[in-house]
């Protein structure tokens, strides 16, 4: 089996489907119409090409330095490099640290990067569509609950960390603590010597 | 019913006969009874497709489409083209300033493919052709790249078919061919056999009603030239660059050739 073609045909899917399901993809996506991005992260076997029409058409470079390989804008970058992306400043950085290398036309990678970071989809509103409305609101308005709860969790787990873990821990003991243990063996001390004379006592009545 | 194993002896011995499944039939009447075939599946075609290959064939066809090298402005013939899965495609890639024309001898089978891809949205670049392939209707050197998926078997001359694909095809153009073939495993060969002759007609005959029609997809598959001898045919009538890609172990082949 074809194991490129059934990634591609799965990537392809995805996202296409996550473009249909946000109403304003569409005109972002028409300004690449016609254009295409290949993409060749160093880890994968193989580079991928994205072509631009009223969809996205993915497809796999299966020969290069054929004319499929001469694409509007190359990208050639490592999976780490992937997410620093998101950050456009940080491109020249990137390429003089030659962690990614951008031949061709920006404005193609720069488009789709927007497109993808822009995707805003109304969840909700979709599960409706398969559920109904009262089960969606209440869906997300639980799960925006627990969400916040866990935000709030962690929020306090990482200050009480943070606490812990800067402030200065007490290595000797403090002054009460010190007159409170001086006080219980001065009592303990008194108690051994009463026993010690009642003992004698004791020892001296059993010879007698 | 007369057997044979070698297609290419059969249509030598007797130039006025040629095979349709292991029957052995007058040229003139392959045409028609291929038609009849296409005519009864045609409505079911694309779903008894994804049922035999278990979808696969999607995947073989997207791995055609990578090797095609096609590109934006590109002019693409999908010769048999029939449901138009790689018309859609590459009608998407080639974009406005490109062209792909969906040819098919059968008129059946192009208007399910014609209604396909005017509900997928798949317009403005496509023409439909009902085209012979045996005598393309087309001028000389006019096609970047023409591919043939699933339909050469069917075609009753194939040599005359190929010559007539390198005639259109322009010069730096390449021909891309997607046929069943002959697995290189003997196991899967024994497998496949089983499976193509027992399990497939059933499978017609429950989905599309017609087990004729699948039990002669079956048996033209065996009748195909298998893999070395379909790029010498390729390479017979010009094309260079000849080279072959066994899929799923050789139960198909993409036959690539270049015109130069």
């Amino acid at each position: 089996m074809p194991f490129a073609q059934l990634v591609s045909s799965g990537l392809e899917r995805a996202l296409n489907k996550l473009l249909q399901l946000d109403p304003d993809s569409a005109a972002k996506l028409r300004k690449l119409k016609g254009r295409n991005l290949q993409v060749r992260v160093r880890e994968l076997p193989w580079p991928l090409i994205f072509h631009f029409s009223d969809e996205i058409s993915l497809g796999v470079v299966v020969s290069e330095g054929s004319e499929s390989a001469r694409p509007d804008c190359l990208i050639e970058l490592n999976l780490e490099t992937l997410p620093l992306l998101q950050d456009s400043s940080q491109l020249s950085a990137l390429i003089q640290q030659q962690k990614l290398i951008l031949i061709g036309d920006i404005y193609v990678a720069q488009s789709f990067s927007n497109l993808i970071k822009e995707l805003d989809i109304d969840w909700e509103e979709q599960l409706a569509k398969v559920t109904n409305d009262v089960f969606a609101h209440q869906t997300f308005h639980s799960a925006k609950s627990v969400m916040l709860q866990s935000q709030d969790f962690i929020q306090q787990s990482r200050e009480i960390w943070a606490e812990r873990l800067t402030k200065e821990g007490a290595v000797g003991i403090n002054q009460q603590t010190l007159d409170q243990f001086s006080e219980d063996v001065v009592k303990l001390r008194s108690a051994t010597d009463r026993l010690a004379a009642r003992l004698a006592i004791l020892e001296k009545a059993h010879k007698a | 019913m007369i057997v044979s194993n070698n297609p290419q002896a059969t249509e030598q011995n007797n130039q006025e006969q040629t095979h349709f499944g292991f029957k052995t039939v007058d040229k003139t009447q392959k045409v028609n009874m291929v038609k009849d075939v296409f005519q009864s599946v045609a409505a079911k075609y694309d779903i008894m497709n994804d049922l035999m290959s278990m979808g696969i064939h999607r995947l073989w066809k997207r791995y055609t489409i990578d090797c095609s090298g096609v590109r934006a402005g590109h002019k693409v013939l999908d010769l048999a083209g029939g449901t138009g899965d790689l018309t859609a495609k590459f009608s998407r890639i080639v974009g406005e300033s490109g062209q792909v024309v969906l040819a098919d001898i059968n008129d059946a089978m192009l208007k399910v493919g014609r209604d396909k891809l005017r509900d997928l949205g798949v317009v403005g670049n496509v023409d439909y052709v009902q085209a012979n392939a045996e005598e393309l209707p087309f001028p000389d050197n006019t096609f970047d790249i023409i591919t043939i998926a699933f339909g050469l078997r069917n075609v009753t001359d194939k040599d005359k078919a190929l010559a007539s694909m390198y005639r259109v095809l322009k010069p730096g153009g390449r021909l891309l061919v997607l046929e069943f073939s002959k697995p290189t495993n003997e196991l899967l060969n024994k497998a496949y056999d089983a499976y193509s002759f027992h399990l497939l007609p059933k499978i017609g005959q429950l989905v599309a009603n017609d087990a004729d029609s699948y039990q002669y997809l079956a048996e033209s598959i065996r009748m195909h030239p298998e893999q070395e001898v379909l790029k010498s045919m390729m390479e017979a009538v010009g094309f260079e660059q000849t080279t072959y890609q066994n899929l799923t172990g050789g139960i198909v082949a993409l036959h690539r050739g270049f015109k130069f």
